[in-house]
């Protein structure tokens, strides 16, 4: 194995370790729960990193496989409740409110909690399989990616909104049972769901890794550099973005129905282009060509909203501050915090894996201004 | 396999039309295997555009190209790329934020699927073939260090380079000495008569020193048509050739 590699594993798993351990050191539920958020939050970054970052697909509309995946997990959890707060033979609240009589067909197999489950993944997969296969087949390329993604996210939010009487339109679906599986109950504000949370952050971190790692990861940046060269070299370029877009939604579906056991709700802004565009800001600020750095990147920027945003001083202001940051990480960070840390350590420990001193073909001033062309 | 001198690379009455300019306007065109063909010609000959058509950049508008045996002119670039045929631009496109190392593993294309590639992790097993290979273009040193930090000469190595990874029964060259210097351009032939023992070439070039260095059968092409083929004597003489390109000089002072 390449010490690179070696160094880049020993960092994922030191951190995935220290977000292991945040139980043991706070024992505020509300706090817990609120740094459960961030986690999952940090997810949604992991997705968007390998499409953007690796692949090159801006996918704006990455909070449509979210969303998708907090509703199937949040249907689930609304047939469990207890039936003081459902219908007729258990029929969901809000369904009674808008005089549905009986549970509607897609709603029948949510009795399943293992339906449910597979369900939060292979239905936000599905779709991005469906429009990949369009848009990437039809070779559709760079900001029209961000603007399709974009208008879909827009039209299945807007569709859930319309169709109250079966999603609970603007309200959501509130008023949720909790999860029960293997005779484990995931509390929103207990350790449990914490431990979920964290332990779906590593693997995520760990299977996207893994996914960067193989040769069709590599092929992957190959794609985003310069993917017409690709072709000719007998990849097939559309089915590398259809599987890398549908892998990201795979990831953004684990992380929507996290979002909704922590949250105990799902609702349209969880599909809302607010947090799908936010989810680029993590990304950018954190380093979108690392996985990590996007995870983290999602963790500081919510964690420090919260922060700012709770704090009186703060209070008029805390947008103005965030803007500030942003735009000061898209200046002079281009590869954002994750590229500060690695420039760091490669001052501190040399240049990765090769013991030769790295030849230096090129000024740095050189590099620095490819860097910031391939930014806009 | 086909035999020596048999027809490998067959165009048959080809057209290209861009809105109504006949870039290329039927050209027949046969390459055997194993052979080193060079197409010369002035600018706006076709001579670009005859190479994107047979590697599927651009789509015919009449014609035909077949390629051992096989009509390839309707596939997609990747299946004729699959098929053996691989192509070198002529602006170098290399994958500049990918290591030298990085961009000839891609360039070994053999198993070219999705789930294949996504399950293979055992990258290390090639790495000593392909440190034979940079060993040879002279950028054994530049493993590691991103192709966008090479200069304009080492970038076109590693193209050629990135051809021999991907080891394809036919390589398409378009001006693969533009901006080389004279040392440079007699490396590039050598590395082109070693590549002919084990492939078909096709080499669009400018440089007449070079063509003669290299050439078996040459090619002329003048607005989108063939105009003469033959070795660089019989090129040389041909009355219409040095009206055309070559000028009443010769191909001595071209």
């Amino acid at each position: 194995m390449k010490r690179g590699t070696a160094i880049q594993l020993g960092t994922y798993g030191i951190v995935c370790l220290a977000f292991l351990l945040v139980p043991s050191f706070v024992d505020d539920a509300f706090i817990l729960n609120k740094y459960a958020r961030y986690l999952v939050l940090g997810i949604l970054a992991v997705a968007l990193s390998l499409s953007w970052g690796y692949t090159g697909i801006l996918n704006l509309g990455q909070a449509m496989s979210f969303g998708l995946g907090s509703y199937c997990m949040a249907m689930v959890l609304k047939l469990r409740t207890v039936p003081v707060h459902t219908g007729k033979a258990g029929l969901p609240d809000f369904m009674v409110w808008n005089n549905v009589d009986t549970l509607p067909w897609f709603w029948e197999p949510f009795h399943s909690m293992a339906f449910g489950l597979f369900a939060g993944i292979a239905v936000p997969v599905a779709l991005a399989a469906l429009l990949g296969w369009f848009v990437f087949r039809g070779r559709v390329t760079g900001v029209y990616v961000a603007i399709i993604t974009l208008a879909t996210l827009v039209v299945v939010n807007l569709m859930i909104i319309d169709q109250q009487r079966f999603t609970g339109g603007f309200n959501g679906i509130t008023d949720l049972a909790q999860l029960e599986i293997f005779g484990l109950t995931f509390d929103a504000y207990g350790s449990s769901s914490y431990y979920l949370i964290a332990a779906a952050l590593t693997f995520c971190l760990f299977f996207a890794l893994a996914v960067t790692k193989s040769k069709a990861g590599l092929v992957l940046q190959a794609i985003r550099d310069n993917e017409n060269r690709v072709r000719y070299f007998g990849y097939d370029v559309a089915f590398f973005k259809i599987f890398a877009f549908s892998v990201s939604a795979g990831i953004a579906g684990i992380a929507g129905m996290l979002y909704t056991i922590v949250m105990e709700f799902a609702s349209p802004t969880f599909l809302g282009v607010q947090l799908s565009l936010s989810v680029v800001i993590w990304c950018a600020v954190g380093g979108r060509q690392s996985l990590l750095g996007a995870a983290l990147g999602a963790i500081i920027v919510t964690g420090m909203q919260g922060a700012l945003s709770e704090s009186e001083t703060f209070l008029k202001t805390w947008t103005l501050i965030m803007g500030f940051i942003f735009v000061v990480v898209v200046l002079f960070l281009p590869k954002g915090l994750a590229g500060v840390v690695e420039g760091l350590s490669n001052r501190v420990f040399g240049h990765g894996d090769s013991s030769k001193p790295e030849p230096n073909i090129v000024p740095d001033s050189l590099g620095a201004k490819s860097e910031a062309e391939s930014l806009r | 396999m086909s035999k020596n001198g048999q027809e490998h690379l067959v165009l048959t009455g080809v057209v290209v039309s861009f809105n109504g300019f006949q870039a290329v306007d039927g050209l027949t065109l046969k390459v055997s295997k194993g052979e080193l063909r060079c197409i010369i010609g002035p600018n706006g000959a076709g001579k670009t555009t005859a190479l994107d058509t047979i590697c599927g950049k651009t789509g015919l508008t009449a014609g035909s190209i077949t390629f051992m045996g096989k009509r390839i002119d309707n596939l997609e670039e990747h299946q004729i790329a699959r098929a053996g045929i691989g192509r070198k631009f002529q602006v170098p496109s290399v994958f500049r934020d990918l290591t030298v190392h990085e961009n000839l593993e891609v360039a070994r294309s053999k198993r070219s699927g999705v789930l294949a590639n996504a399950f293979c992790f055992e990258r290390d097993s090639e790495r000593e073939e392909l440190e034979k290979l940079a060993e040879f273009i002279g950028l054994q040193e530049c493993l590691e260090i991103p192709a966008g930090h090479l200069s304009h000469g080492q970038t076109q190595w590693l193209e050629m380079a990135l051809l021999v990874a991907q080891d394809p029964e036919l390589i398409l060259m378009d001006e693969p000495t533009a901006g080389m210097t004279v040392q440079e351009t007699h490396k590039t032939a050598e590395l082109f008569i070693r590549l002919k023992e084990k492939h078909t070439l096709i080499v669009v070039e400018h440089d007449m020193g070079f063509v003669k260095e290299i050439g078996d059968v040459i090619s002329v092409m003048h607005q989108g048509k063939l105009l003469a083929e033959g070795t660089v004597e019989q090129i040389a003489e041909h009355p219409e050739v040095r009206s055309v390109y070559l000028g009443t000089g010769g191909i001595g002072s071209a």
